[in-house]
């Protein structure tokens, strides 16, 4: 049987609920635009509204707490899930820019811990939407705290018994070692971009035979748009427009031409560009193609190299199906490109 | 220049017949207009009927493959003959397409 109390607050839910929901709209509108804008990539950002089974089940439990539901701070509840756990400091710092922070109820589950205790850690604020009385709470942690934090949930509360101590223990001391996991993503994550802001730095700086060619280093020599002027002039034979198209795919056709540091796919480029243009005049030169892409130059440098280096119809074959994953076209590919290089004769006869 | 779609499950095909050359690019461009906004579908650009291709056909292939690509579709290019496959090599987009 409900109370008085409960009844009004439960009356007082059902009115405000429009509020809530067109709140919650614009709360995750805005918590993805300001992500977005920030270039923070999440796990993810959802929020629910307390169903009133929900916060019937909370006043029986401390309903003499709240004296209207303007009391209640987690009718709309939003949660951003983040990769990294200094994102969850970023994130909260920008929720303190779009939200006004109610900081006497607000609490940092992560700094309650003793030195030597293990457990729940996430960020919670609770929030006021300007234009609105009603509060909210967010939530921020990061995937493996959510993953601990559901695991718990569901073995604890869910069953609604109280597990014994051994047990407890056990889900503590794995929130320990996520912690761990946790530091040592975002310390990787540091460490990968530091590398990435040194190879820029010898890339710009020329220094290309110190950088190891893989993935990350070859799209920052491609950031330099080091076939521009290849590409240029092989527009130029039929006054044609480049189309700008992904140049990675090249990266296991380079490798297998030899190339192991940017400065090896430097040297084949100024190598072979000439003949490359050569090649495309001819093939070009006769037709009213007035599009192309800008994997020409690069294309046909590999195909130089390829032919230069004596790797023939096969190597050729090899390549298309690095590029084009293994396929039956790639052979005609392979013996047509084959054949109209045959014509020029400085590049089948190295 | 004939071109035909048909719809079948998830995948939709259109087969091209004749010569998509700068005339009739035109109309085919407007007979193409279904595909644009696709999601999530696999559309099949059927060339087995396809006898050549100029530099404004490439242009509807591209602009199909980028709506495609903005709409979570995917497109493959199927049943090419020599000339054509000639076309998609020089030019260079010969990676960018799935061909099968």
């Amino acid at each position: 049987m409900m109370d008085l109390h409960t009844e009004m607050i439960l009356e007082e839910y059902r009115e405000a609920r429009p509020v809530f929901e067109k709140m919650q709209t614009e709360v995750l509108q805005l918590l993805r635009d300001t992500l977005n804008k920030n270039g923070i990539i999440v796990t993810a950002i959802e929020a629910r509204i307390k169903t009133e089974e929900s916060l019937a089940g909370k006043l029986a439990l401390k309903g003499a707490k709240y004296a209207t539901l303007s009391d209640i701070t987690d009718i709309l509840g939003a949660r951003i899930i983040t990769f990294y756990t200094d994102d969850v400091d970023r994130i909260a710092a920008m929720a303190e820019q779009l939200f006004e922070i109610d900081w006497a109820n607000s609490v940092d589950k992560r700094r309650l811990h003793q030195l030597d205790s293990f457990g729940y850690n996430s960020l919670h604020y609770i929030c006021r939407l300007p234009g609105y009385d009603f509060r909210f709470e967010l939530q921020l942690r990061t995937t493996l705290q959510h993953a601990w934090a559901s695991i718990n949930h569901d073995t604890g509360y869910k069953s609604g018994v109280e597990i014994p101590r051994e047990y407890m223990r056990r889900i503590n001391r794995l929130a320990g070692l996520l912690e761990i996991a946790d530091d040592e993503f975002s310390h990787i994550r540091t460490e990968i971009n530091d590398y990435r802001r040194r190879v820029q730095q010898l890339v710009q700086n020329g220094k290309l035979d110190d950088v190891l060619l893989d993935g990350d280093t070859f799209r920052s020599y491609l950031d330099a748009k080091p076939f521009a002027i290849l590409n240029k002039r092989i527009a130029a034979i039929n006054q044609a427009e480049i189309q700008e198209v992904p140049l990675i795919r090249y990266l296991g056709v380079l490798k297998e031409l030899g190339c192991t540091t940017l400065g090896d796919v430097n040297r084949l480029r100024t190598r072979y560009e000439e003949d490359a243009y050569t090649l495309a005049r001819h093939q070009l030169g006769n037709t009213d193609l007035d599009i192309i892409s800008s994997a020409v130059g690069l294309q046909n440098i590999c195909i130089v190299a390829i032919l230069r280096q004596g790797g023939g119809k096969m190597g050729l074959l090899r390549m298309f199906n690095a590029l084009n994953g293994h396929n039956t076209d790639n052979e005609a590919l392979a013996e047509l490109t084959y054949n109209q290089a045959s014509a020029l004769s400085f590049i089948t006869q190295p | 220049m004939k071109t035909t779609i048909v719809e079948n499950g998830n995948q939709w095909i259109a087969s091209f017949s004749g010569r998509l050359d700068t005339a009739a690019a035109v109309q085919t461009a407007e007979d193409v207009k279904p595909l644009m906004e696709l999601s999530n579908k696999e559309i099949i650009l059927d060339c087995s009927e396809l006898e050549y291709i100029s530099s404004s056909g490439l242009r509807i292939f591209l602009s199909i493959r980028k709506e495609a690509a903005t709409h979570g579709s995917k497109v493959i290019v199927r049943s090419i003959n020599a000339d054509i496959r000639q076309v998609f090599m020089m030019t260079g987009f010969i990676s960018l397409f799935e061909i099968q």
